[in-house]
């Protein structure tokens, strides 16, 4: 993509305008989102840690499926909180399990904008349009935050943070990226990973069982909503084509395994 | 989708970008078409809803007003103590969320049918809004963006799709329809409606009604007991928010003195300044401090 004629002088006012405004709203967002969001996720830690019965926590294998079938029947675990400062290396179920799927999706996100600005800057996407750079930067930091707020609940319950991609998409991702050979492409491939998680976290809101999970799932899926209006739009696409959002993408709790 | 909408030539004043007309219905006819497939998932919800409403009335009538405390109660919850601030810190959050679910199940039904149509008055006063704006010559008129304009005109039936879903899911659950606007918003709107003289003001109001939409329904994803509710409003919210991104980007291209950019193309892009691409999604998690409160309008 290369840039087109523009008026110099308006671009100018435009693009001092549009960095204030920005700055203004990462103030707003630094100022509410993220206090709220910290609240969630010590409201779900500090049950978590006060949980007798374990009952977010288990160390029985996940039997597969999709996430509610999956929630609904592992997280009935007789294990045991030993407390934030133990590491433990049982598998996830219940609403850690999901929670560790949702990370590993945020891990796969961050993976993906990562090799785009690492492509982008190798000249391999041809010219990126400074929106796009803004983007792709804004977006990887976004699902960076995503990642840390779910890790912070699955290490306040003893267990390791998940720091790896979906091990079942990675294939997928990697040989889609391969084909990927300017911006229009990434976005496609982007967009695909956007509606994954968003419909992921939708499917998830019914999944788990404490109401700060679903707290925490419901603030989310609506950025990742946005993320794919804004893909849309950059691929000339009308940018809220669906009345009601799906479950349809949403991935199974299998493809985190721990 | 290449070229749906093309520039023409133009002296730098004129604000006016040349639609290929069929190209738009091309465009709206395939987003109509994805719209139908996920219309039927949630059909499906909803007649999941209804079952569900069957069963809880066979255990007796909801009581609007028996329920109105437990729907402030669990407002306060999920928007100003949850996410505001702590203010149940002293008491317990989890103390006060297993006696609040301790209460009598058709209580916590009755509670959901306030939130419902409280969403309902919500997108009743959406769809109006939108369709005032619609007869503004610069929303919907012939010197309108036309990206604008099908903005317009798709959003506001959206809506209307909503409002039919959240109707059907209160009927579901026992409760009255609701078709009228939420008190509340209603004012501001009728505060803000002399003063839409041009495509700003109109697009900041509805930038505060949509905003107020997703953010209810972030809270009301997690106030709601019942399940396919639940459903119904989390395939909402989302929605709400891309709403809000699309005119943020409008918003800040309009204040820019950039509205020539509010196209679709794949080549437009290539114009945005670098700031347009975070504009539309400025929090990494949804806030609700925005959300109306529950029972705010529901059906007396």
């Amino acid at each position: 993509m290369r840039r087109r004629n523009r008026n110099p002088e308006v671009m100018a006012i435009s693009e001092h305008e549009l960095t204030v405004m920005t700055m203004d709203l990462e103030q707003i967002h630094n100022d509410v989102g993220m206090p709220a969001m910290h609240s969630a996720i010590e409201e779900w830690t500090d049950r978590i840690k006060t949980s007798r019965r374990g009952f977010l926590i288990g160390a029985g294998a996940v039997a597969g499926g999709a996430i509610l079938a999956a929630c609904s029947s592992g997280s009935s675990s007789s294990t045991t909180t030993t407390g934030a400062g133990t590491t433990k290396s049982a598998k996830l179920t219940g609403d850690l399990a999901v929670a560790a799927l949702a990370t590993s999706l945020e891990n796969l996100a961050v993976a993906a904008y990562g090799d785009v600005l690492t492509a982008a800057g190798a000249g391999k996407l041809g010219t990126v349009p400074p929106a796009v750079a803004t983007f792709v930067t804004t977006v990887k930091s976004q699902h960076t935050q995503h990642a840390a707020a779910w890790n912070s609940a699955i290490v306040a319950a003893g267990h390791s943070a998940v720091t790896t991609p979906d091990a079942a998409l990675v294939p997928t991702v990697k040989s889609d990226f391969a084909k990927v050979t300017d911006v229009s492409g990434a976005a496609m491939l982007a967009l695909t990973l956007e509606d994954i998680a968003a419909a992921t976290y939708q499917s998830a809101i019914s999944a788990v069982k404490a109401t700060s999970s679903v707290k925490v799932a419901a603030s989310i899926q609506p950025v990742e909503m946005q993320h794919a209006a804004i893909l849309h739009f950059v691929l000339g696409q009308y940018p809220v084509p669906l009345a009601f959002s799906t479950t349809t993408n949403a991935r199974p709790l299998t493809d985190y395994t721990n | 989708m290449r070229g749906i909408l093309k520039r023409g030539a133009r002296s730098p004043e004129e604000d006016v970008v040349d639609v290929d007309p069929g190209a738009m219905g091309s465009l709206l006819e395939e987003s109509q078409d994805i719209h139908h497939d996920a219309m039927r998932s949630t059909a499906t919800a909803l007649d999941e809803l209804v079952e569900t409403g069957h069963e809880a009335r066979a255990h007796g009538e909801i009581d609007p007003d028996a329920s109105r405390d437990v729907a402030a109660r669990r407002s306060a919850l999920f928007t100003g103590a949850v996410f505001g601030g702590g203010l149940l810190a002293a008491a317990g959050v989890v103390g006060a969320l297993e006696t609040l679910f301790a209460s009598p199940a058709f209580a916590a039904s009755a509670t959901d049918v306030q939130i419902l149509q409280t969403a309902a008055s919500i997108e009743v006063l959406a769809v109006g809004t939108y369709k005032t704006a619609l007869t503004l010559p610069f929303i919907g008129g012939a010197s309108a963006n036309a990206v604008v304009k099908a903005f317009a005109t798709t959003t506001m039936q959206q809506h209307q799709q909503h409002l039919d879903a959240f109707n059907a899911a209160i009927t579901g659950l026992g409760g009255k329809t609701q078709s009228s606007a939420d008190p509340v918003l209603q004012k501001v709107v009728a505060a803000a409606v002399p003063g839409l003289t041009s495509p700003g003001p109109v697009v900041a109001l509805a930038l505060e009604l949509e905003q107020g939409a997703a953010e209810t329904y972030v809270a009301d994803t997690a106030a709601l007991s019942d399940a396919t509710a639940k459903k119904l409003t989390a395939s909402i919210m989302g929605v709400e928010a891309q709403h809000v991104s699309v005119l943020l980007a409008v918003q800040a291209l309009l204040n820019a003195n950039a509205p020539q950019l509010i196209t679709l193309s794949t080549t437009n892009v290539a114009n945005l300044p670098a700031a347009a691409g975070s504009v539309g999604f400025p929090d990494a998690f949804y806030p609700t401090s925005q959300a109306r409160p529950a029972s705010e309008g529901a059906v007396s």
